[in-house]
């Protein structure tokens, strides 16, 4: 046996025990790299998902609901640092996966290239894209790389408030007037097929999975979140008489699912390869912060060089 | 300086005072004094702080399982003056990087190899030890301003929101 083969076995051993691996630790190159790729790209969609929020900020019903809104927005901007910490203790730096954002060359979620465009849509986002990455972190919590799961244990406890005050703001316009109660259902409409998507490819068709799975980074499939996610929205939809735009979705007594029409992939992949509503303005709205924020690093920095 | 990349602080949080402290994350900043900011903007987002420590990512010397049980600590011929360092280990193979208590040394190597005594007959995951001149700490006249805001927001709680009995309600509404 090689060197290399007889790490890896004790690698596997140590996975399969449930031990953590730690920065410093040897670990394969492959290990290194999936995680680097999906911490980095976690990372830059907590950043970017400030800017679907943030612009609801200053337009808030009442004070209650933008000091809350004003906290979830901060926390996003917590969780990002979290994120790209765990991920430097891979070996990449931090200011290259700025970079990366920047120059538009790394990927983040999708979703956040929709737009929102209701105050609706600040309570149908904490319900379903909270809620769905929810389902996705609580897997990552357990996941075998120690700074990802404590980064992940640390966003989970922070995000059940994000799913809750969502859930509240939908809660409140669906038992409200008309015109809520038809705001609400528009975003629902807008927001359901997008958010399946966060879950990403079907399994067949997501080539990393098995080996993430293997190596304890995921524990759970994508088309398994899904539809979970399905299961535990769909009948909360229904007591505040909502509808969700899928002809096809119907419980299967069966197997206990609620089975759900096809996926429109073409829009998925145009979203992922830039082509969304969003995806130029989230770009140019992250540079201009960056830039806009110029001032306040080079005064910190002198204040860091007084004598 | 040009608009690059700051050093790397390491943050460690202690929830309340009777608890030691515990690694969190890491920042960056141009400073100790910002670095403490920082890891309260970062870390100190709800009330469970009540002291912060950061030290510069560079001056902290680390160990996994691995090196320590396979003598890579064990070639140290440099000898300086004796200093303290602090010492934090992971002892528990799901727990947290746990300050433990500080030993004094004369090299880093020294410093690790005595905090592995320290530890007892298990062996730490990892260990850290970070020299104590190298420590920043929040005073406790500071502790006030930096963490009691938190306190004022309970709204970050997922328990100020109270969403399944809104929903049994619905329920119990249309069931009747």
């Amino acid at each position: 046996m090689t060197e290399d083969a007889g790490r890896l076995a004790a690698f596997d051993a140590r996975i399969a025990a449930g031990e953590k691996i730690e920065p410093g630790d040897w670990m394969p190159d492959e290990y290194r790299r999936q995680l680097i790729r999906m911490i980095s790209q976690h990372a830059h969609s907590e950043v970017v998902g400030m800017l679907p929020e943030g612009g609801w900020i200053t337009m808030a019903p009442s004070l209650r609901r933008k000091l809350v809104l004003l906290a979830k927005v901060q926390d996003e901007a917590g969780h990002g640092q979290y994120l790209y910490h765990a991920a430097e203790t891979l070996g990449v730096s931090r200011e290259e996966m700025l970079e990366a954002l920047l120059q538009g060359k790394a990927k983040y979620s999708s979703i956040f290239n929709y737009p929102a465009t209701s105050w609706a849509d600040m309570g149908v986002i904490g319900w379903f894209v909270d809620g769905a990455a929810i389902l996705n972190q609580t897997m990552l919590a357990r996941c075998s790389y120690g700074p990802y799961a404590r980064a992940m244990i640390r966003i989970c406890a922070e995000e059940s408030f994000h799913y809750k005050q969502g859930m509240e703001i939908v809660l409140t316009l669906s038992q409200g007037t008309p015109a809520q109660r038809t705001m609400v259902q528009d975003a629902v409409r807008r927001w359901w097929w997008p958010t399946l998507m966060m879950f990403g490819p079907h399994d067949a068709e997501s080539p990393n999975t098995p080996t993430l799975v293997r190596w304890g980074i995921k524990t759970r499939t994508n088309d398994e979140l899904r539809q979970e996610f399905v299961n535990q929205t769909v009948p909360d939809a229904h007591t505040m008489g909502l509808s969700l735009p899928d002809p096809e979705l119907r419980f299967d007594a069966a197997s206990g699912n609620w089975r759900f029409g096809e996926i429109d992939w073409d829009e998925f992949w145009r979203v992922v390869h830039g082509d969304g509503p969003c995806n130029r303005e989230r770009l140019e709205a992250r540079r201009a912060a960056h830039d806009d924020g110029l001032w306040v690093r080079q005064a910190l920095e002198a204040y860091a060089a007084r004598t | 300086m040009s608009d690059t990349q700051w050093p790397r602080y390491e943050v460690f949080q202690q929830e309340t005072p009777d608890r030691p402290h515990r690694h969190a994350g890491s920042v960056h900043a141009p400073d100790a004094e910002i670095a403490l900011l920082n890891g309260r903007d970062v870390f100190v987002r709800r009330p469970e702080c009540s002291s912060l420590w950061v030290a510069p990512a560079g001056a902290i010397s680390r160990a996994t399982a691995e090196e320590i049980t396979g003598g890579a600590l064990e070639m140290d011929s440099t000898t300086g003056e004796a200093v303290d360092y602090l010492v934090f280990a992971k002892l528990d193979a799901r727990g947290m990087l746990t300050h433990l208590g500080q030993v004094r040394a004369t090299s880093k190597v020294q410093a690790l190899q005595e905090a592995a005594r320290a530890c007892g007959p298990q062996t730490p995951f990892v260990l850290w030890v970070v020299p104590a001149a190298q420590l920043t700490r929040s005073e406790p006249d500071q502790a006030e301003p930096l963490f009691a805001p938190a306190l004022d927001k309970p709204y970050r709680d997922q328990a100020f929101y109270h969403i399944q009995t809104a929903l049994r309600r619905l329920r119990q509404e249309a069931g009747d």
